[in-house]
C-alpha cells in the first residue's frame, strides 16, 4: 500500500529514473523476455510431466488384445476395396464390416458451401459405428476416429488405421468392463468431415452459418468424454509421433498427452513429439538446443492457430483429444506391429474408461519441450508479461513526457475509450486555448478500426467480383488485399493534415496505438500463447521504435522496417521463406512464384477457415492487428515532439 | 455560468448517444450484451424482470420462488410496461439512461458553481504562491459536459442501458439523489434515496452524505446556533427518509400482499445465495466457503461493502460530503455482492467534478492501463473458461480481481489527490519539512 499512499510516488525517484532511461529499460526487458523465455527450455526451468487424475490408473491391467492378425486380413481387403474407389469412400465395405460386428452403425452425410465464389457445393460422407456401454446407460462416450484417405489423396494412406480400428472394435466388442460409449468413427476430406460430425453430434454451427451445412445425424452416444484421432501409415510402425495442437491453438489436457506417452512406453512402441524423440546428450548446450527445437516446433505449430490433425477440432467442444500419427519403420530394428498398436490403444480406452469425471485436473495451458517434460502456465506468461510490459513503459513515458510539458497536456481522463469518446467536446474549444484536440485521434482511432472492419467483411465481395472479371479467387482476393493495404497507406495524408491536430495528439495517438498492442498480445496470449509469442517478439521492438524524427534517413529506415511488418508482407515474407526452406534447390524465380502462389492460398485458406472453423487468425489480424498497424503508421508520419527535437539538435 | 453553447453542445451528445443506444438496442448485439455476467447480474437482469412479470400477470406471487427479486414497485411498473407498451421499452430505457445523463449535467453545473463559492470564501486562509492551484471561472464550464459525456459514451453505461438491466433505474435515481441533494431538497431528495435504497439497499449509505449537505445548506441559510441547528437538521434528515423508506414498504407489501419480497430482495442482496459470477468479489469467496463460516464471512463481507469505509470517509471528508458521496458510490460498486459494469460506469461518470484534482493524480495511467486490459482480457477468459472448458473460474476471478484492485486505486487516488491539493492550499505548494520531503497518508 506504500504505492498507494504515497503521493510522491508519481513524480518520485523511481518514476524519474523509469522515464529518463525507459528506452534502455524497453530494450533490457525485450531481451531479458526472450532470454527467459529461451531457457526455459532447460531442464532446470520446466518441470517433469505427472498423472493428476487418478482414476485414469494407467497400465494397471495387462494388455488382452490379439486381434492383430484379423487386423492384417482387413488391411489386404480394404486396400484390394480402396484401389476401386480412387476418389472416395468405400463406405460399403466400412458399414458391412462394423455391422458384421453387430455394432449400431450409421453413416452421416454434410455439405460444403463453397463460401468464396461460384456457390459449388462439395459433399461428404462420415461412417460411425457406436459400440454401446453395457454397464451404463450411454451418458458418456469415448471416440476413436481416422481419417480415410482416398488413394489419389496427397497425404500418406491411413488404410493401416482403418484396419486397427476394424480389429479394435472387434476386441472391445468381446469385453465386459465398458461404461462409456465407445464410437469408432471413419471420417472423410479431411478436418472438414470431423468438424460437419462433431456439429452434427452436438446440433450446432460453430463457423458462418450456410457455409458448413453439418446435416442430421442418426444415431448419438453420449457425451464425448475424449477421442483418439489414428493416423498410420504403414502396417509396421517406426515410430508414433503425438500430435496435440488444436484450432486456436487450444490443447488437450497434459493428463491425456501424459497418458499417452507412458502407454506407449509400457508397450515398448517409440513415441515422439515433433517427429523428436528425448535427448540423452551429456553436454548440457546440446540437451538445451534440442529441447528448444522441440519447443519451438510446438510454438510454431501452435502460433497458425490451424489444427495439425483432426484431434484439434474435439478440443472446441470440451473434448480432449490427440493424433497419435505411426510412420513406416525405415532401416534396420524390430517394427511396431499391429500387436503393440492394439495393446497401446486398448490400454489408452480402458484407462479413459475408467475416468469418474471429465478432465479437469491437470494443465491446459502449457508448452512441451520434450515427450516427459512440461512448461505451465505460470512459467511461461511471466516472459511474454515482460515483453508486454515493455510497451507498457514506453507509453507511461510518453505520457510522463507530455505531463511535463511546459504547455501542460490536459490531464486526461482514465480509459483510452472514454478519451476518445469524449473527443466531441474538445472540438468547441479548438483554437481558444493551448489545449490541443483529441478529434484527431479519435477520428483516426474509429476510422483505421471501421477500415479494418471493412476489409474483414470483404473477402466475398472481393472473390465474387474477381469471378466476374474471371481471375480465380485466390488471385482476387489477394490483389484485392493489395490494393486496399497500399490505399490505406495514404491515410496519413488525410490524418496529420486534420486540423486542431497538435503534437500531443499525435504523442496520445501513440500511447494509444502501444497500449492497443500490448492489450491484443495479452488477450492472444490466453487464447494463444504462442502466436502472442511470436507477433510479440516480431512486433514490440519496432512498435518501441515508432516514434516520429526529424532524421529523414532514420524516418525513412524506420518506415521501411514497419512497412516489412504489414500484416500482408508479413505473411507474403513467411510463406515465401517456408517455401525456400522447403524447396531448396529451386531456382530463385520458380522459387519466388512458387511462394507467391502459396501466398495466395494461404490468404484464402485463413479466410476459408475462419468461415467454417471460425479460426479467429484472420479476424483478428484483420481487424485488430492491421488497424492497429496504420496507427503506427499514422504516428509514424506525424510531425516530431518539441523535446525530442530539442535533444536531437 | 450556464453558457448557450455549452448546453448546446451537450444536447448534441445526447442526441448522438441516443442514436447508438438505439441502434444496439435494435441490433443483434443486443442480446449477445444482455447475457453477459458483467452486465446482467440476477439483480438486475431484464429476463428476470420478464419472468417475474409473468409469473405476476399469471396470479402467482413471484418472491415464493427464488427467481425474482426486483421490488414490487418495480414489479408493477415493469409488468405494466410489458403488458401494454412493449415496443416502448427499449425507448424507455434510452430515454432514462439520457436523462440521468441530464440530471448528472446539471448536478456537475450546480457543484461546480458551489465549489467556486466556496473557494472565493476560503480565499484568504489559502498559502500564497497557490494561485495556480486555484479554479478560475473558465474552469468551471467544462467538467459538466465531461460529465455528460463520461456517462453518454461510457462503454460500460452504453452496454448497461442496451442490456436493458435495471440498474438504468437505478443509475437515475442515483443521479436525482445527487442534484437533490446539492440542492437540499430535503424530503425530495430522501424520498429518492429511499427509492434507490428500496431496489439495492447500498444506497442507504449515502444518507451520510446527504445529511451532511442539507444540514450546510440549512445552518448556511440562517443566523442561529449553528451545532444544535446541524444535528437537529441531520436527525430531520434520517427520520425523513426512514419513513419514506417505511412507507415505500409498506406500499410494496400492500400491493404484493405480503411482506415475501423482503427475503426475495433484500434478503437475496444481504445472503448472496446465488453465486454465478460477475465483476464483484462476493461470488468466488462463498463459492469456495465451508457453510459453518458462511454467516461470519457474510457479515464481514457486508460490512466492509457499507460501514467499513464510511465512518472513516466522513470524518475527513466532511468538508467535501460531494467526493463522499462519489466515494462511497465507488466503494459500493467495487464491494456490493452484485455489481454490474453499469454502476462502475455511474461513479466514472462522476470522476470529471474533479478535474482540478486530476493533476495530483498519480495512478491514472496505471488505473487507465489496468481497466483497458481487464476489460478486454474479461470476455476473453470468460470464453476460455465457459465454452472452450480449458481456463477454469480462477482465470476469470483473477481478472475481476485486478478490475477491483483498478478501481481502488482510483478511489485511493482521487482521494490522496483532494487531500493533497487542500494541503497544498493551505501549507503552499513547496513545502519541506525537516530536510525530507514531507508524507501525506492517507487517514
Amino acid at each position: 500500500m506504500g504505492l498507494l499512499t504515497d503521493p510522491g510516488a508519481g513524480s518520485g525517484k523511481f518514476t524519474q529514473l523509469l522515464v529518463a532511461s525507459h528506452n534502455k529499460l524497453c530494450v533490457v526487458l525485450y531481451i531479458g523476455g526472450i532470454i527467459w523465455f529461451m531457457i526455459l527450455a532447460h531442464e532446470h526451468f520446466n518441470a517433469g510431466t505427472y498423472f493428476s487424475e487418478n482414476a485414469l490408473l494407467p497400465g494397471l491391467v495387462k494388455g488382452e488384445f490379439d486381434e492383430d492378425a484379423v487386423a492384417k486380413v482387413y488391411q489386404s481387403e480394404l486396400f484390394d476395396e480402396a484401389a476401386r474407389y480412387p476418389d472416395g469412400i468405400p463406405f460399403s465395405w466400412l458399414l458391412a464390416k462394423f455391422r458384421q460386428l453387430n455394432l449400431d452403425t450409421y453413416t452421416h452425410n454434410f455439405t460444403l458451401n463453397s463460401p468464396l465464389g461460384l456457390g459449388m457445393k462439395y459433399t461428404g460422407k462420415n461412417i460411425y459405428a457406436i459400440l454401446r456401454a453395457p454397464r451404463s446407460s450411454s451418458t458418456e462416450a469415448l471416440v476413436l476416429s481416422v481419417p480415410y484417405r482416398p488413394p489419389s489423396s496427397v497425404h500418406p494412406g491411413t488404410v493401416p488405421s482403418v484396419a486397427i480400428m476394424l480389429a479394435l472394435a472387434k476386441f472391445f466388442r468381446r469385453q465386459k468392463y465398458w461404461s462409456k460409449d465407445v464410437i469408432f468413427l471413419v471420417t472423410e476430406h479431411e478436418q472438414l468431415g470431423v468438424q460437419a460430425w462433431l456439429e452434427a453430434y452436438h446440433k450446432t454451427t460453430c463457423g458462418r452459418s450456410g457455409v458448413l451445412e453439418h446435416g442430421d445425424m442418426m444415431g448419438r452416444g453420449g457425451a464425448i468424454q475424449a477421442a483418439i484421432n489414428l493416423e498410420l501409415h504403414a502396417e509396421k510402425i517406426g515410430y508414433i509421433d503425438v500430435k496435440i495442437e488444436g484450432l486456436n491453438g487450444q490443447l488437450p489436457n497434459l493428463d491425456l498427452v501424459n497418458l499417452v506417452h507412458r502407454l506407449c512406453s509400457k508397450e515398448g512402441v517409440r513415441h515422439t513429439f515433433k517427429n523428436r524423440e528425448n535427448s540423452n546428450y551429456r553436454d548440457i548446450y546440446k540437451e538445451w538446443l534440442h529441447s528448444f527445437k522441440i519447443l519451438m516446433a510446438m510454438v510454431t505449430t501452435q502460433a497458425t492457430g490451424v489444427p495439425n490433425g483432426n484431434h484439434g477440432l474435439f478440443h472446441r467442444f470440451g473434448i480432449e483429444a490427440v493424433t497419435l500419427e505411426g510412420f513406416e519403420k525405415k532401416g534396420r530394428g524390430s517394427p511396431t506391429l499391429y500387436f503393440q498398436i492394439g495393446r497401446v490403444l486398448e490400454g489408452l480406452f480402458r484407462s479413459l474408461n475408467n475416468l469418474l469425471e471429465r478432465f479437469h485436473q491437470s494443465y491446459f495451458f502449457y508448452l512441451l519441450p520434450a515427450t516427459d517434460r512440461f512448461i505451465s502456465i505460470g512459467m511461461y506468461m511471466p516472459p511474454l508479461g515482460l515483453l508486454c510490459s515493455a510497451l507498457i513503459i514506453k507509453a507511461f513515458a510518453l505520457w510522463h513526457k507530455m505531463q511535463e510539458d511546459p504547455n501542460k497536456a490536459e490531464p486526461a481522463e482514465e480509459e483510452e475509450a472514454e478519451e476518445i469518446k469524449r473527443a466531441p467536446s474538445h472540438s468547441e474549444k479548438k483554437g481558444s486555448s493551448n489545449h490541443f484536440s483529441l478529434v484527431p485521434v479519435g477520428m483516426t482511432v474509429l476510422l483505421t478500426h471501421a477500415l479494418g472492419i471493412a476489409l474483414l467483411s470483404s473477402p466475398q465481395m472481393l472473390g465474387s467480383q474477381g469471378l466476374e472479371y474471371g481471375f480465380s479467387t485466390d488471385t482476387s482476393i489477394y490483389v484485392g488485399y493489395l490494393v486496399m493495404t497500399l490505399s490505406m497507406l495514404f491515410i496519413p495524408l488525410f490524418a496529420c493534415r486534420n486540423g486542431g491536430a497538435k503534437v500531443e495528439s499525435w504523442t496520445i495517438l501513440n500511447i494509444v496505438a502501444l497500449l492497443e498492442l500490448a492489450t491484443l498480445l495479452l488477450c492472444t496470449s490466453m487464447q494463444n500463447f504462442s502466436l502472442a509469442l511470436l507477433s510479440a517478439v516480431l512486433y514490440i521492438l519496432p512498435s518501441l521504435w515508432m516514434v516520429p524524427t526529424q532524421s529523414r534517413v532514420l524516418g525513412t529506415l524506420q518506415k521501411v522496417v514497419w512497412l516489412l511488418l504489414h500484416p500482408l508482407c508479413l505473411l507474403t515474407l513467411i510463406v515465401m521463406i517456408y517455401t525456400a526452406l522447403s524447396f531448396p534447390d529451386e531456382p530463385i524465380l520458380e522459387l519466388l512464384e512458387k511462394g507467391l502462389i502459396a501466398t495466395r492460398q494461404a490468404l484464402v485458406y485463413a479466410v476459408v477457415d475462419s468461415y467454417v472453423y471460425a479460426n479467429w487468425v484472420f479476424p483478428v489480424a484483420t481487424a485488430i492487428l492491421l488497424p492497429n498497424w496504420l496507427l503506427f503508421w499514422v504516428v509514424l508520419h506525424s510531425r516530431p515532439h518539441q523535446e525530442d527535437l530539442k535533444t536531437e539538435k | 455560468m450556464k453558457s448557450q453553447p455549452m448546453d448546446n453542445l451537450v444536447y448534441l451528445e445526447y442526441a448522438v448517444a441516443g442514436i447508438i443506444r438505439y441502434w444496439l438496442i435494435n441490433s443483434d448485439y443486443k442480446q449477445t450484451i444482455g447475457d453477459r455476467v458483467e452486465i446482467s447480474t440476477s439483480l438486475n437482469s431484464w429476463r428476470k424482470v420478464t419472468e417475474g412479470a409473468y409469473l405476476y400477470s399469471e396470479g402467482i406471487n413471484p418472491y415464493v420462488g427464488d427467481n425474482f427479486h426486483e421490488t414490487p414497485l418495480g414489479l408493477i411498473v415493469f409488468n405494466k410496461l410489458i403488458s401494454h407498451i412493449p415496443q416502448w421499452i427499449g425507448i424507455i430505457f434510452i430515454v432514462c439512461d439520457l436523462v440521468t445523463a441530464h440530471v448528472l449535467y446539471r448536478t456537475a453545473q450546480t457543484f461546480m458553481s458551489e465549489l467556486f463559492s466556496r473557494q472565493m470564501r476560503k480565499k484568504e486562509k489559502y498559502a500564497k504562491g497557490t494561485e495556480t492551484l486555484l479554479l478560475k471561472q473558465s474552469d468551471l464550464v467544462l467538467p459538466p459536459v465531461y460529465v455528460a459525456s463520461a456517462y453518454l459514451f461510457n462503454p460500460y453505461i452504453i452496454f448497461s442501458c442496451v442490456g436493458q438491466t435495471t440498474t438504468v433505474f437505478a443509475n437515475l435515481c442515483l443521479a436525482f439523489t445527487f442534484l437533490l441533494m446539492i440542492k437540499g431538497q430535503r424530503i425530495a431528495c430522501c424520498s429518492v434515496l429511499a427509492l434507490a435504497t428500496l431496489q439495492s439497499l447500498y444506497p442507504a449509505t449515502l444518507l451520510v452524505p446527504a445529511s451532511i449537505y442539507l444540514a450546510r445548506a440549512e445552518s448556511s441559510s440562517s443566523l442561529e446556533d449553528k451545532q444544535s441547528l446541524r444535528a437537529s437538521s441531520c436527525i430531520l434528515t434520517v427520520v425523513t427518509f426512514i419513513s419514506a423508506l417505511l412507507l415505500l414498504l409498506y406500499i410494496s407489501s400492500e400491493l404484493t400482499g405480503g411482506w415475501e419480497f423482503l427475503h426475495a430482495t433484500y434478503g437475496f442482496i444481504l445472503n448472496v445465495p446465488d453465486l454465478r459470477p460477475n465483476v464483484g468479489l462476493f461470488w468466488y469467496f462463498f463459492t469456495e466457503m465451508f457453510e459453518n463460516f458462511r454467516l461470519l464471512f457474510i457479515c464481514v463481507f457486508q460490512i466492509n461493502a457499507t460501514l467499513l469505509y464510511l465512518v472513516p470517509l466522513t470524518f475527513r471528508l466532511h468538508d467535501e460530503p460531494m467526493l463522499l458521496a462519489a466515494s462511497l458510490t465507488a466503494l459500493m460498486a467495487v464491494f456490493k455482492s452484485y455489481p454490474s459494469l453499469g454502476d462502475v460506469g455511474f461513479y466514472l461518470a462522476l470522476l470529471p467534478m474533479w478535474k482540478h484534482l486530476f493533476n495530483f493524480m498519480q495512478q491514472g495511467f496505471v488505473v487507465g492501463c489496468s481497466f483497458l486490459i481487464t476489460s478486454a482480457m474479461g470476455p476473453i477468459v470468460w470464453h476460455l473458461w465457459i465454452y472452450s472448458r480449458s481456463a477454469n473460474a480462477n482465470f476469470y476471478f483473477g481478472v475481476t480481481l485486478a478490475f477491483a484492485t483498478a478501481q481502488i486505486f482510483l478511489v485511493t487516488d482521487i482521494l490522496l489527490a483532494y487531500i493533497n491539493r487542500e494541503f497544498s492550499l493551505y501549507h503552499g505548494l513547496h513545502h519541506k519539512g525537516s530536510g525530507k520531503t514531507t508524507k501525506l497518508v492517507l487517514e
